[in-house]
Parts: C-alpha cells; sequence; structure tokens
C-alpha cells in the first residue's frame, strides 16, 4: 500500500468549474438585484422590548398611584354639614346625647350665640296656642 | 485601511454606492463563490448562496464597523450564508448533513462543472470526514491558499490553532487516502 503523502503531491485542483460567462452574468444580474428601497428592519425582539418596557413603566405608575396622591386616602376629614346631616337624619343620637358632650362652656357659647328679640318672643307668644294655659300656671 | 475606509464611504453614499458595489462584486466575486462552492460542493447551490451573501453585504455595510478588513468581513458572510443554506438542505430533505454532503461527493462524478479525477473524488470524501472547523480550514488554507492570519480574521480562532488544525486534518486526509 503507497503511503499518500498530500505536500509530495503535485497540488490538488478542486475540479470545481463554472458555466461559461458566469462571472460576468452574475455582476449584471447582482446589480439588477440590489433593494432599490431598503425595507426598514425592525427586530422582533426590539419591538418585545419596547412593550414590555411599557408594561413595566405602566404597572409603576399605578402602583404609584396611592403614594403619589395620599389626598385621596387621607382626605377623610369630615364635611360639617354631611356630619350634621348624619347627625340629624341617619343617627339614633339625640339631644340629650348632645349636650352630654357638651363642655359648660360650649352651651354659654351657644347661649350667647343666640340673640332672640324682643318682637320675635313676642310673635311666638301670641301664636303659640298654649300661651293662655302657660299664664294661668 | 485608509483607502478601504473611502471605499466604504462610497458604498455608503447614494450616490456612488452603485458604482462601489460593481467594483466590490468585480474583486470579490471569484474568492467568494469559490469558497462557497468549496463548502457547498454543487454550482447552483453556490451561485444561490454567493447572491444571499452579496445582498446581505449590500444591506449591512452600513452596520460595518472597520474592526477587521473588510475582505474577511464578507468571508464571515459567505461563510455563515453557506453552512446556513447545508443546514437547511439537510433539514428539509430529511437527512444528517454528513449524508447530505456524503450524497453531493456522490453526484459529483456527474456534474458538468466538475471536471476532476478519482483523487479529487478520495480527497472531497476524505475531508468529509473531518469535523465542520476542520474542513474549512483545510478548504481555505489548501485549495483557497489564504494566509494563517486570514484565515484567523475570518474565523476567529489564533494562528496556532489554525496550524494545529491543519496539520490534523491533513494526517486525517493522507490516512483515509493511504487505505482507500
Amino acid at each position: 500500500m503507497k503511503t499518500f503523502k498530500l505536500e509530495n503531491e503535485p497540488k490538488i485542483e478542486t475540479g470545481f468549474k463554472t458555466p461559461e460567462h458566469y462571472f460576468e452574468n452574475f455582476s449584471i444580474k447582482m446589480m439588477e438585484q440590489l433593494p432599490t428601497d431598503e425595507p426598514k428592519v425592525i427586530s422582533i425582539f426590539q419591538k418585545r422590548k419596547t412593550l414590555i418596557l411599557s408594561v413595566a413603566a405602566v404597572l409603576i405608575l399605578a402602583l404609584m398611584i396611592p403614594i403619589l396622591s395620599p389626598s385621596s386616602t387621607n382626605t377623610q376629614e369630615l364635611d360639617a354639614v354631611a356630619l350634621e346631616n348624619y347627625i340629624t337624619y341617619q343617627s339614633n343620637v339625640n339631644q340629650y346625647d348632645l349636650i352630654s358632650v357638651l363642655e359648660t362652656e360650649d352651651i354659654n357659647n351657644i347661649k350667647t350665640g343666640i340673640v332672640i328679640e324682643d318682637e320675635a318672643i313676642e310673635d311666638h307668644l301670641s301664636t303659640n296656642s298654649n300661651l293662655e294655659n302657660l299664664i294661668s300656671e | 485601511m485608509q483607502e478601504e475606509q473611502e471605499f466604504i464611504k462610497q458604498l455608503l453614499n447614494p450616490k456612488t454606492q452603485n458604482n462601489a458595489f460593481q467594483q466590490l462584486l468585480q474583486d470579490y466575486q471569484k474568492p467568494l463563490y469559490n469558497h462557497i462552492r468549496n463548502i457547498v460542493l454543487n454550482h447552483d447551490d453556490a451561485d444561490d448562496v454567493l447572491q444571499n451573501t452579496f445582498i446581505k453585504i449590500f444591506q449591512n455595510v452600513k452596520n460595518f464597523k472597520g474592526e477587521s478588513k473588510l475582505f474577511s468581513w464578507m468571508y464571515r458572510i459567505a461563510t455563515n450564508e453557506a453552512l446556513t443554506f447545508l443546514k437547511q438542505k439537510s433539514k428539509i430533505s430529511g437527512i444528517s448533513s454528513e449524508t447530505l454532503q456524503n450524497k453531493t461527493i456522490d453526484n459529483l462524478e456527474a456534474d458538468v462543472f466538475f471536471d476532476g479525477n478519482e483523487i479529487q473524488i478520495q480527497l472531497q470524501k476524505a475531508i468529509a470526514l473531518l469535523p465542520e472547523k476542520q474542513q474549512l480550514i483545510f478548504k481555505m488554507k489548501y485549495f483557497q491558499e489564504l494566509k494563517y492570519e486570514e484565515i484567523s480574521e475570518i474565523l476567529g480562532t489564533t494562528v496556532g490553532g489554525l496550524k494545529a488544525s491543519y496539520h490534523l486534518a491533513v494526517k486525517k486526509i493522507e490516512a483515509f487516502v493511504s487505505s482507500n
């Protein structure tokens, strides 16, 4: 068996051939095929990345709403009118309950706040049907 | 290098683009064709892959960073295109890439664009037994006579590693041809 040595042999060519005028025709064909208006390549990954980023941004913003707007949770200060209406119509708080809560000072304040004019008293007494009973008592 | 940068500018400028690309084709179509043909073996396949390679080069030249030479960058694209083509072809045919390569070699004798004798067929069969990278290195060094430095830039392997691979490839090929 003869030992084959690549370097002892004359160079072995590939033996590959091309059709006649292949390269001349190839250049022409290639120049015609060149994309004239190059399509913009948007990779799917990039698109997905923007999507993920925007979802994350929305989530972060949503989570920050309670922190950024404490007013929505802490504006529990009662509106005076609402409270008054509640006490008047909704609750079973009666005037004695209210009086028991009031300090003497508050009562004095209320007294001074109510200035009853004489005429008003007269009007009231004249229209009040129980006036005679009261006098007789 | 300066000239190459100037040439790349011409390739990117819409006014000079066509002439520059024509020049690129003139200079590189033959070496790139030979490189691709050595990988895919058949002329029609090499023609397809060469077209795809030049279209890719045209579309991506704007991304060419100049970190390597234009020549090695184009060789890299051609290598990837050729290897991807073979993988797709073997997938479509439902056979392994080794079987596909052996089949292509068997068909070489009947190929009108192959003018080789027994030793050339033997050599191709011996190459087919090598791992993919060794095949590439052997073909680039032996058939295309590229320098180790050039192959190193194309394949990203050190010159030392390439020399060792080439030496190993030659030994295996000699053993195969001697015993057949």
